[in-house]
């Protein structure tokens, strides 16, 4: 089956005086219909700017370098989505692909009542006054609110409420993907298992594709069907959730599995060293200066996202056989 | 010995005619050995005021916070001089306690400097470099950088650094790690456990994730809408909460293991009764704030707020903790 959502060759950088800083590097990736897909990364490792440029909402200095996104809906209808006018745009977000940005909680308009702010896109995209009235109360439904909500102000309302709002607002021209950015980072344990246990509700009521980016490996182990590993803009490790949290083979994917927190008595060990700053990618396998098992060709051959086991990708010199101690 | 920080019935009421209880009735104590005490709560579960109250940046509405013995807001001069120096705090932003225009070794230099730490710059600079590797950085990486060419880590470990040069009796630190990545979260708290062990520091522990206060072991305090509900061995606590809103707290952790997905789906729950400002707004506080939640509510939950004891169960998990639920009465 098509991915729902295929990406090649995704490349997005900053724009300097003299040239551009590549921030996110040739990301490869299918985003199958119906699942979630977690990307996971330290911060600064590019999360953000892929979302970004998945929505095509990147602002100067960001730019796009390379790629092409092909979304595929399930009713045939085929769109690339980099060559998209901005106004072909326009009719598509949010009817088929939403985008909750980071911290979005906190962008309602807080003079306007809840009920207006979700129905004014509806009514954007053109559905009566009547229909989008029926589609928020069914969106706010979806995330356990009430319809007496709708009447009001966002400061009325919990973080976790108005987090909820965001949400329903953002599903209720029920899209086939989602883009969630760090959806539950401010929110209470709690709040948080109701918020995604919601959103896996949400995915198998509408059988949207959920995107979720997060730093949290926790989130990531509890809801995402699969696992996209990010290291400094590339896609480090890619595989199902049991997989890459039982049987990690990258070893950030191992570093990053190994340095969390768990119960008492066992003490680990952070990931040594800092993750780098677009600005000074190293060169080769960009991990490798914190790499506990570099070898030769790590410094000078960047590693391709090559398949290995079972629906596993690795970016690895370690697992690719062509390279070999001497390379 | 006095105990290190005792905390006794301490209240925060904020406005006037809709008032807050941020800190209702809330007792704890610190021992004078070393020990780690976690604060757990949600937004507005009032763990945040206590931490100001204990730093002496807030007074209390009623109640009492005695360090070494002493009651903290009514010391002299040189009492709260050595009150400020062997209490110490570290806050959640790294980014946003550090002057942008200095370099990161100000930080060091200005507490060696106001505290009269060293006698000559040969060992102020010897004090910095161990202060530094004592939270494993390398001073020739850090002392000459700016704070903005620092990550959140080194940053936050810098100010662990700082305080070690005071060697305090006691951290207090609200959220110190919730802005760092988790790949340096554990080596943070490493640095918290040899403070406890190697150098006689303890830390009150501020925090709303649960896997980093269970990660640090020691005492944990469960706080909701300004109350105490469940407090003992983190272990202990852990494991087996007794007190339903610390099981529902505790089985909310996001473990890391996909095999270990949460096992109730709460996407129907009925929502918590917490306003706008994440405060309790609960008129009536002479009940268990958490009845209208709890999935064990019984009449006499609504009659009077229920006392934090040890519970009447006669088995080792009972041990050495207290609970503020009538179930265990």
């Amino acid at each position: 089956m098509p991915a729902l959502l295929e990406i090649r060759g995704l490349s997005a950088g900053l724009r300097g005086r003299r040239a551009v800083t590549q921030v996110v590097s040739h990301v490869d990736l299918d985003v199958q219909a119906g699942e979630i897909l977690g990307v996971v990364g330290e911060s600064g490792c590019g999360k953000s700017t892929l979302a970004t440029a998945i929505m095509r909402l990147l602002v100067p200095p960001q730019v796009l370098q390379s790629g092409a996104l092909t979304l595929r809906l399930r009713d045939g209808a085929v769109f690339e989505l980099l060559e998209l006018s901005e106004s072909e745009l326009r009719e598509l977000r949010w009817r088929h692909l939403s985008y909750i940005p980071q911290g979005s909680m906190n962008s309602l308009n807080p003079v306007l009542r809840v009920g207006r702010q979700m129905m004014d896109t509806l009514l954007q995209h053109g559905l009566s006054s009547d229909e989008a009235f029926k589609r928020s109360v069914e969106a706010l439904e979806l995330v356990n609110l009430e319809r007496k909500l709708l009447d009001s102000y966002p400061h009325e309302l919990s973080g976790g409420m108005r987090q909820r709002v965001i949400i329903a607002a953002a599903v209720s021209m029920r899209p086939a993907l989602i883009v969630a950015d760090e959806l539950t980072t401010a929110l209470d344990v709690v709040t948080q298992r109701q918020i995604l246990q919601e959103l896996a509700a949400i995915r198998d009521e509408l059988g949207a594709t959920i995107l979720l980016i997060t730093h949290d490996m926790g989130v990531v182990a509890q809801v995402a069907d699969r696992v996209a590993v990010m290291y400094a803009g590339k896609i480090a490790e890619l595989g199902t959730v049991n997989g890459i949290f039982e049987t990690p083979l990258h070893p950030y994917s191992q570093g990053l599995i190994g340095s969390i927190p768990r119960g008492s008595g066992q003490r680990v060990e952070g990931l040594p060293g800092e993750a780098p700053s677009p600005w000074n990618y190293p060169t080769g396998c960009r991990f490798h200066p914190r790499c506990p098992k570099k070898f030769s060709p790590c410094q000078i051959q960047a590693p391709a996202l090559l398949p290995q086991a079972s629906e596993r990708w690795t970016a690895c010199h370690l697992y690719d056989a062509e390279v070999g101690d001497d390379a | 010995m006095p105990d290190l920080l005792t905390v006794e019935n301490l209240r925060q009421i904020f406005g006037g005619r809709n008032p807050t209880h941020a800190v209702d009735d809330v007792s704890f104590r610190m021992p004078a050995q070393p020990t780690i005490v976690s604060l757990v709560g949600e937004s507005g579960s009032g763990k945040s005021t206590i931490a100001r109250i204990i730093l002496g940046l807030l007074q209390p509405t009623a109640g009492r916070v005695l360090y070494d013995g002493a009651d903290i807001f009514k010391g002299d001069r040189k009492w709260n001089r050595r009150f400020r120096s062997e209490v110490q705090a570290v806050f959640q932003d790294p980014y946003s306690v550090y002057n942008p225009v200095y370099k990161a070794e100000r930080v060091l230099k200005l507490v060696i400097r106001k505290f009269g730490l060293a006698k000559s710059k040969a060992e102020a600079r010897e004090q910095m470099e161990e202060a530094l590797r004592t939270v494993d950085l390398r001073p020739e990486e850090v002392l000459d950088r700016h704070p903005h060419q620092l990550s959140g880590g080194q940053r936050q470990r810098l100010m662990l650094a700082r305080v070690y040069l005071m060697r305090p009796r006691l951290i207090v630190a609200d959220e110190p790690v919730s802005m760092i990545d988790a790949g340096m979260r554990a080596s943070f708290l490493n640095i918290l456990q040899d403070f406890r062990d190697n150098h006689g520091i303890s830390t009150l522990f501020i925090t709303h994730d649960l896997s980093t206060a269970m990660y640090l072991g020691g005492e944990i305090i469960v706080l909701y809408q300004g109350r105490i509900m469940e407090q003992g061995d983190t272990k202990i606590v852990m494991k087996a909460p007794l007190h339903p809103y610390a099981q529902l707290l505790i089985s909310s952790i996001p473990t890391p293991d996909p095999r270990q997905r949460w096992k109730e789906d709460l996407s129907d729950a009925p929502l918590t009764e917490i306003g706008a400002s994440g405060l309790s707004v609960a008129a009536n506080r002479d009940r268990c704030l958490f009845a209208d939640r709890c999935p064990q509510v019984m009449d006499r939950c609504w009659g009077a707020r229920p006392k934090l004891e040890a519970p009447n169960h006669d088995d080792e998990m009972s041990a050495r903790r207290d609970v503020a639920c009538y179930l265990y009465d």
